[in-house]
């Protein structure tokens, strides 16, 4: 039996792997790592860059607060006054419970991996609310670059931070490109704001021991995939299954890997079945194959919102395995 | 080009620093303020209906929505009394549990730019919230709901409508899981997949009435 980090590569580089990649299994992802201060159920917060937050007892997460009196960054032309960007400097005690964790790890199986959110556009309507986020690719673009160029930057001190502590080997980064049946934004634009500052960002990460970067985004976005690959990345976790992902496969499996197919919205409820992940499941792995595809839930970390669903969904990906593939 | 073909051409291009000079223009050259709220009311349609079909993006109809209040700004003093285009008032609002808005935001603003009047009710909207919010004027209330875990919501919102003195409103429902399926077994009287179909879903249904 392949090991589980061989065993990814097989099946991202076109090889033979001897069985599914099972979700998240080959990312051991850094949580403790310190980046930044959110909610927990029932609270609500303003963060180190003076976003609030707030998560109440009612609901599934946590998220911006928007309103008049919350949205930090009302007119984007007065950034530079409003965004100041936390230190990224932590005291060594902040950083222990990562590098242990990160030492435990054993890295001829799996990757020892950073976690990083928000992205860069996350970030964006995280300060200013969605909608101003949007108009301002039109209204005032030269600030937007700024102020994107400006969070670049401070991913990168960030970097400068992290590797040397925990010299991991693969960057789970998050940036939310679209909803379900279309990218928030046309290619166009997604090459005019993004494709130079992410190229920088994961072009750094990879001169710094990154070897894998997996980025998440759990919506349509198969507009964007020529892109994704011109940025470096290697695998596309939260591919819904709006965007055909047999498709995406064929097209563009042998430059970069697809990780999904299993709409979280579909299964992950409170009343969730078995059988229900069970079809999901089966149909994903049917569909896609094992070339340059990871049957996985969208949802962005190896986790569900509602209790054994992630287990459940793992469980019906082993038994896939099982029929999928021949037994040696 | 005529001062309201350009107004046309702005509003579809969502050009929200030109368009206020332009109808001003274009009243100043003798169009009526109604020919005008047309002409831009007709472009809005056509960004509506790119928007359904791909070819543009949440942003180009942020701004197009923009720059047709730009504009209205400009048409109002002139319009005072004159409702002829008002096709009645929609309420909308995001169903209890739920905060997402983007989708509901661009659903209200096509609407207004049909020709409704829209009382936005925000987000995490009880059902109380929405029956209260049916006056005499109404026409129609809209629900949106992004998440699964909100489908509940929106199911006993619906029941709650029809079973209240305003069982008569109709009422449309979407939002990405909101299915035409979902919609019909919850008794709402009609759903659409984006803003730009919801509009059209909307006139069909009043039309019926
Ligand atoms: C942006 C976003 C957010 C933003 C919302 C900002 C805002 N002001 O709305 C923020 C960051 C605040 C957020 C918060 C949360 N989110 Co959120 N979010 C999204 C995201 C990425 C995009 C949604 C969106 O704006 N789409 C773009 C718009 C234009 O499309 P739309 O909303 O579908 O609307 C169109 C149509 O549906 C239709 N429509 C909409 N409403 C109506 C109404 C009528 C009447 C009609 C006819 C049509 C119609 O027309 C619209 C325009 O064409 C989706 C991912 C996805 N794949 O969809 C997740 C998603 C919806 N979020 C999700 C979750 C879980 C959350 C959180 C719990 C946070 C978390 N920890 O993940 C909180 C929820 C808080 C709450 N109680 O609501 C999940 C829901 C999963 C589920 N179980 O259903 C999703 C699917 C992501 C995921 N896979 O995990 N989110």
């Amino acid at each position: 039996m392949l090991t589980i980090r061989d065993n990814l590569l097989e099946t991202i580089r076109g090889g033979k792997p001897d069985r599914f990649v099972n979700q998240y299994e080959y990312l051991d992802i850094i949580l403790e790592a310190p980046l930044k201060t959110s909610p927990k159920r029932g609270e609500t917060i303003t963060n180190e860059w003076g976003i609030t937050f707030s998560w109440p007892q009612d609901q599934i997460g946590h998220f911006p607060v928007h309103d008049e009196e919350h949205r930090l960054l009302k007119d984007i032309t007065k950034w530079r006054e409003i965004v100041k960007a936390p230190s990224v400097q932590y005291p060594d005690e902040r950083w222990a419970a990562a590098v242990n964790h990160a030492a435990a790890v054993d890295r001829r199986d799996k990757y020892v991996t950073v976690f990083f959110a928000p992205g860069i556009f996350e970030m964006c309507h995280h300060l200013m609310g969605m909608e101003d986020a949007m108009m301002s690719f039109y209204e005032e673009p030269e600030c937007l670059h700024e102020l994107i160029d400006y969070l670049v930057d401070y991913e990168i001190r960030y970097a400068k931070e992290i590797i040397p502590r925990l010299k991991p080997n693969a960057l789970f980064h998050h940036d939310d490109w679209g909803g379900q049946i279309a990218s928030f934004f046309s290619p166009e634009m997604f090459a005019e704001f993004f494709v130079a500052p992410y190229k920088k960002l994961y072009g750094f990460w990879k001169d710094n021991g990154i070897e894998l970067i997996v980025h998440h985004s759990d919506s349509y976005a198969a507009n964007l995939v020529p892109h994704m690959i011109d940025i470096g990345i290697d695998i596309w976790q939260g591919v819904m299954t709006t965007n055909n992902t047999p498709e995406l496969i064929k097209q563009y499996g042998d430059r970069i890997a697809f990780m999904g197919d299993i709409d979280s919205g579909a299964v992950d409820t409170m009343d969730w079945k078995a059988e229900v992940i069970a079809e999901h499941v089966e149909k994903a792995c049917t569909r896609c194959g094992s070339r340059a595809f990871i049957p996985c839930l969208t949802q962005g970390l190896g986790i569900s919102s509602f209790p054994g669903v992630y287990d459940e969904t793992s469980r019906a990906i082993e038994r896939m395995s099982g029929r999928m593939f021949p037994r040696p | 080009m005529s001062n309201i073909a350009a107004v046309r051409q702005l509003v579809e291009t969502g050009k929200t620093k030109l368009i206020a000079a332009a109808t001003a223009e274009a009243l100043k050259e003798g169009a009526a303020a109604t020919e005008i709220l047309e002409a831009m009311i007709d472009a809005m349609g056509v960004v509506g209906e790119k928007f359904s079909t791909g070819a543009i993006f949440v942003p180009e109809m942020l701004i197009a929505a923009k720059a047709m209040s730009k504009g209205v700004e400009v048409l109002k003093p002139h319009l005072a009394g004159k409702s002829a285009t008002s096709l009645g008032t929609c309420v909308i609002g995001t169903v209890k549990g739920d905060l997402h808005d983007i989708g509901k935001n661009l659903v209200a603003m096509m609407l207004e730019s049909a020709g409704f009047t829209v009382v936005d009710l925000g987000v995490d909207v009880p059902a109380e919230k929405f029956i209260a919010a049916i006056g005499d004027d109404v026409k129609l209330v809209a629900c949106s709901g992004l998440l699964t875990t909100t489908m509940p919501a929106m199911r006993d919102t619906v029941a709650a409508i029809k079973s209240s003195a305003a069982s008569h409103i109709k009422v449309l429902v979407g939002g990405a899981p909101v299915t035409s399926e979902f919609a019909r077994e919850i008794g709402a009287d009609g759903s659409a997949p984006d803003a730009g179909s919801a509009v059209v879903r909307a006139k069909e249904l009043l039309k019926a009435a």
